[in-house]
């Protein structure tokens, strides 16, 4: 058995508000393994996002234990590319905060990022970049700090259909080929099929994990090539009960 | 890449460009009309000189200010006050600013004040401040930081709150430090509203000076247009009032300059 990564162990949250308290979470346990791809899904407003928060320590627990060993990297719906930046010094802008801003660093996240096809926008601002582009800026980025667990805060569904498709293909296999562990937070059944090693599906508010599968794709992690294998559907119809339970 | 457009897009530019250059014609000849009508009915009689003044008097009492040797005197003395006025109402406004952004507390103690010193009609202050800085240049540099600083602040302010939340938290997912978040982002992406607050305090500006000059002045452009009403020398009023309208296109001008070299570095 590898490493744990993240673990939640009986977790539970609260928030306060003017108007009352909301209690997010109850109970809330699993874990992450170094390696793993590990998907969540949940029907809406079941606290996804404060899930991540949770797991990235912007948020503390209210009761219950959230212990991460390691660096994260955070990706959010949208790039949030800082626009007066062009696209190098916005890959350079975890290292800055970071405090990590040795010519070494900068050197290796280049060479990530010229891996990945971003070699030639280096120099361009973002609203220069195709959507897709800019969504995979966002991941190197991400990555440039080399985190040990990226959390994935529905990276694609601020994109259109079909460029959500490819950038989907795009961040699994940079994803893969890095060897990175992640945590991907989503309310698409499908994508979730389509690019974990195991999915986590959560009850409505206040939320706890429900059901917990291992996929069995075996060695298949393109996303394209899941969706046209014959367990896909299986696993669709499965997931799509246990979510509307 | 000039030459390689399409016969099409070159006749696209061609009609823009004439259409600018119809603008312009139009524009100055509108200038040309007021100024040749307002000239005729004086010269023809039809209205009295004396309460209309006219282009070629303001003229001539703009070319006997130069030949006395007081029209930079106090066209020098009024915009040396805006000047000093704006850029201290425009620091004091973002310095202000900044502390109410850093400071939640701070803020809603603050508001109430806030909102009452943007209500008051500041000239409401005249006498006060006559007899706290007295009559020199300080009384109407301190009316105009008054008049500026306010709008200043509450423009800044905004613009630092309406910072997009989502990148303040993808910040702090990277463990930035609020000083960071400031620099990084907050910064930053308040730079266009920067540039529209000062184009607002330009006016603001003027406002102040010229406001200070009335109550109390003993030189500079809104004195003379105080003298001149005074002692019935609208003369004087009107061509004070152009030199005003020159000076303050002027320095909305270098404003939109200071954006154009600031938009242009952000993005080349």
């Amino acid at each position: 058995m590898k490493n744990e990564i993240l673990r939640f162990e009986d977790v539970t949250f609260t928030y306060h508000t003017r108007r009352g308290e909301t209690t997010a979470a109850d109970g809330l346990t699993f874990s992450v393994r170094e390696g793993e791809f590990v998907a969540i899904i949940g029907p809406s407003g079941c606290g996804k996002t404060t899930l991540l928060s949770l797991a990235a320590g912007l948020l503390s627990p209210s009761s219950g234990t959230v212990t991460r060993s390691g660096s994260c990297g955070y990706m959010l719906q949208k790039d949030e590319l800082f626009h007066w930046r062009n696209i190098e010094k916005n890959i350079f802008l975890p290292l800055e905060i970071k405090r990590q801003n040795t010519a070494e660093r900068r050197r290796q996240a280049l060479e990530l990022a010229k891996k990945y096809g971003l070699g030639e926008f280096l120099q361009s601002f973002p609203p220069q970049l195709s959507g897709g582009m800019r969504q995979r800026a966002a991941l190197i980025r991400t990555l440039a700090t080399e985190p040990d667990i990226l959390l994935l805060d529905e990276p694609f569904s601020a994109l259109d259909y079909q460029t959500r498709l490819n950038v989907c293909e795009d961040v699994s296999s940079i994803i893969r080929s890095e060897k990175k562990t992640a945590l991907l937070i989503t309310h698409d059944i499908s994508e979730a099929i389509s690019l974990a090693d195991r999915v986590l599906v959560l009850s409505p508010r206040p939320t706890k994990v429900s059901h917990e599968h291992e996929l069995d794709f075996g060695e298949e992690t393109r996303p394209i090539k899941r969706r046209e294998m014959p367990q896909f559907s299986t696993w669709f119809e499965l997931l799509w009960r246990e979510l509307n339970a | 890449m000039k030459h390689e457009y399409s016969a099409e897009h070159r006749k696209y530019l061609g009609k823009r460009k004439r259409n600018l250059t119809l603008v312009w014609i139009l524009r100055l000849g509108l200038l040309a009309l007021i100024l040749g009508v307002w000239e005729m009915i004086a010269a023809l009689g039809w209205v009295d000189p004396f309460l209309t003044s006219s282009p070629s008097r303001i003229g001539k009492t703009i070319a006997s200010l130069y030949l006395d040797g007081s029209l930079f005197y106090h066209i020098g003395v009024t915009l040396l006050e805006t000047m000093i006025g704006f850029v201290i109402a425009v620091v004091g406004g973002c310095v202000i600013a900044l502390a109410l952004w850093w400071s939640e507390t701070l803020r809603r103690v603050l508001e109430p004040y806030i909102v009452v010193l943007n209500a008051l009609p500041k000239i409401a202050l005249g006498p006060l401040i006559i007899i706290w800085f007295g009559t020199g240049s300080e009384a109407i540099v301190f009316m105009t930081v008054l008049v500026g600083i306010i709008v200043a602040t509450l423009h800044m302010l905004s613009a630092f709150l309406a910072t997009d939340n989502n990148k303040i938290l993808l910040l702090r997912s990277m463990g930035a430090s609020k000083f960071q978040i400031l620099r990084k982002l907050v910064i930053p992406s308040s730079l266009a509203s920067f540039i529209s607050m000062l184009k607002v305090n330009v006016g603001m500006a003027w406002i102040g000076s010229i406001m200070g000059e009335y109550i109390v002045s003993r030189a500079g452009l809104g004195y003379l247009i105080v003298y001149g009403g005074q002692v019935f020398k609208l003369d004087l009023v009107m061509a004070s009032t152009c030199i005003l309208c020159v000076l303050a296109a002027g320095m909305y001008f270098l404003v939109v300059l200071l954006e154009k070299l600031i938009v242009k570095d952000a993005e080349s």
